[in-house]
């Protein structure tokens, strides 16, 4: 006995009946294609914003700094002093004078809707500072921290604002970004699978007669159920394909509609598109999600006793 | 190549449609089944296909005891075994090509083998003009012409039909016969159920004739004129 097997020519066999079938079934594989594009389009916008995110934690993380705030009544001796002592430390090594004036303007360009709330006041509310560079090595040391101490209690500083305790907050927004997201589509993705389960189940209630004939003339059930499980594949990659695509458009809708230099975190929400192993791997969840649902349909399928008309 | 020993199927408490059946049809035999509506023909070819499972009793065809083959090896047996069906079983949204290439599809033959093994299967039945046609566009006859191509095209062991000249002129279901017949000088064992008991007297072949789901009567019918082999697919 020949052991169950597809013979060769039958791979172009289920793919010309599912795409006919996908054909036939327009309305009903449209909705099953419409929920795993959405689903993966939820996904997709989830890991873009924390892709993005990601990228700037890095970015941030590379090149930290601490700002040392000046008091708003430090005078230019106190202010030369901080600035002899910020030199004579190389733990700070570069670092730059912000004036009161230049620190009013950085808050007008990146805060330009608040641009009224700061021309009301009489005078400018924004202190000067020095901005240190400082690795991420440095600024975990001990020496690092009693310097930072001693430049607390020098005369004419405020505060000594270091980067990374806010770099740290937001790669675990990162992380939160990436579990909600994850979630949201899975549970959406899940969704999204049952729904084209319902939707193969549908074609074969169709098809029942047909595939009752098949099993008459000998398919075995691989040849019965391989149209329906390509036809799941190809709805989910289809959905896939669709969401990747409708991702790219918004990002570059939002990146086009981003106001000049208005807000930073439009900035670096949309400041690069996926990687292709990301886009890859939406893409693979997209054909998982349809093979699953279909699986999920064709796994009920076996041959029964079919009614019979007696003579 | 087709053994019942004592087999009864029953569907319910009160239908019984066949009652403990022993017959036996030797390899390369041409045998007519025969007996009134409702008097178990259509059950027993079910059985023989495997379509239905038997009460009780052994059913044997081509070797393989039907009672305890695997589900897995059924599609492997069907395949050696040229249905045609009372009702055609076509699938109506394919042409005729289609319904025949379907079943070389299954059997793994190449798609360039299909166009020539269906037109020749197609010509034996007359229809090979009708290739491009759907069921729906066929008359009775034609469709069953269509279903007897489809049974004979991967020249089966056995050879089943279920009342196949049901809706043919008298010439017609002669020649339907004269394909039978040559499928059976080809090797094929053949079983036909049919009421018509003309044709059955002009054949010459053994019957079996069933009653109320028994065997009443087994004998040689007595030809009264031989019937014409010819060659058909192109042999004879």
């Amino acid at each position: 006995m020949k052991d169950p097997e597809i013979p060769r020519s039958t791979p172009s066999y289920f793919f010309r009946e599912a795409l006919r079938r996908i054909w036939v079934s327009k309305r009903t594989s449209s909705v099953a294609i419409a929920m795993i594009t959405i689903s993966l389009l939820i996904v997709g916008t989830f890991l873009l914003i924390s892709e993005n995110l990601g990228r700037a934690v890095t970015r941030w993380q590379g090149s930290s700094r601490a700002t040392v705030y000046l008091d708003a009544e430090a005078t230019p001796e106190q202010t030369a002093s901080v600035a002899a002592w910020l030199s004579a430390h190389p733990d700070f090594g570069k670092h730059r004078f912000v004036t009161k004036a230049e620190a009013l303007q950085r808050f007008r360009t990146y805060f330009s809707n608040l641009r009224e709330v700061v021309g009301d006041l009489n005078e400018n509310p924004f202190p000067a500072s020095f901005e240190c560079e400082v690795s991420p090595a440095t600024a975990q040391s001990r020496a690092f921290a009693a310097e930072t101490a001693e430049l607390k209690s020098m005369a004419g500083v405020d505060q000594v604002q270091l980067d990374w305790d806010w770099v740290r907050r937001l790669r675990k927004l990162v992380d939160l970004v990436n579990i909600a997201g994850l979630v949201a589509g899975g549970i959406l993705a899940l969704a999204a699978a049952f729904t084209i389960a319902n939707v193969i189940r549908l074609t074969m209630m169709l098809y029942h007669e047909e595939i009752e004939i098949m099993r008459l003339v000998g398919a075995t059930e691989r040849i019965i159920r391989g149209p329906f499980l390509i036809e799941g594949l190809l709805q989910g990659t289809i959905g896939a394909i669709v969401a990747v695509i409708l991702l790219f458009a918004g990002y570059l809708i939002a990146a086009r509609l981003m106001p000049p230099a208005s807000s930073l975190l439009w900035g670096f929400l949309f400041a690069g598109f996926l990687p292709w192993q990301k886009l890859a791997a939406l893409i693979a969840g997209g054909m998982f999600a349809g093979w699953f649902g279909s699986w999920l349909s064709v796994r009920e399928t076996s041959e029964e006793g079919p009614r019979f008309t007696e003579d | 190549m087709i053994h019942f020993y004592h087999v009864t199927k029953r569907f319910d408490r009160y239908s019984t449609a066949l009652h403990d059946v022993t017959f036996h049809v030797d390899k390369g035999e041409f045998v007519f089944l025969t007996g009134a509506s409702g008097a178990g023909k259509s059950t027993l070819l079910k059985l023989i296909l495997r379509q239905i499972r038997a009460t009780d009793g052994q059913i044997v065809v081509n070797g393989r005891n039907l009672s305890t083959i695997r589900r897995s090896h059924l599609p492997f047996f069907r395949r050696e075994i040229g249905m045609v069906f009372q009702d055609f079983k076509l699938i109506e949204r394919m042409t005729v090509f289609e319904n025949l290439s379907f079943i070389l599809t299954i059997l793994g033959l190449p798609p360039k083998e299909h166009k020539k093994m269906t037109y020749s299967a197609l010509r034996a039945v007359s229809l090979h003009h009708k290739m491009g046609a759907y069921p729906q566009q066929l008359s009775g006859g034609e469709q069953q012409r269509v279903a007897i191509a489809r049974a004979l095209i991967n020249d089966p062991l056995v050879l089943i039909a279920d009342e196949p000249t049901g809706n043919l002129d008298p010439d017609l279901a002669e020649d339907i016969i004269r394909i039978f017949s040559d499928a059976n000088v080809r090797g094929s064992t053949v079983l036909i159920a049919t009421h018509d008991r003309d044709l059955i007297e002009r054949s010459g072949r053994r019957v079996i004739t069933l009653d109320h789901g028994r065997i009443t009567e087994e004998k040689i019918a007595a030809p009264e004129r031989p019937m014409r082999v010819e060659g058909i697919f192109g042999l004879g």
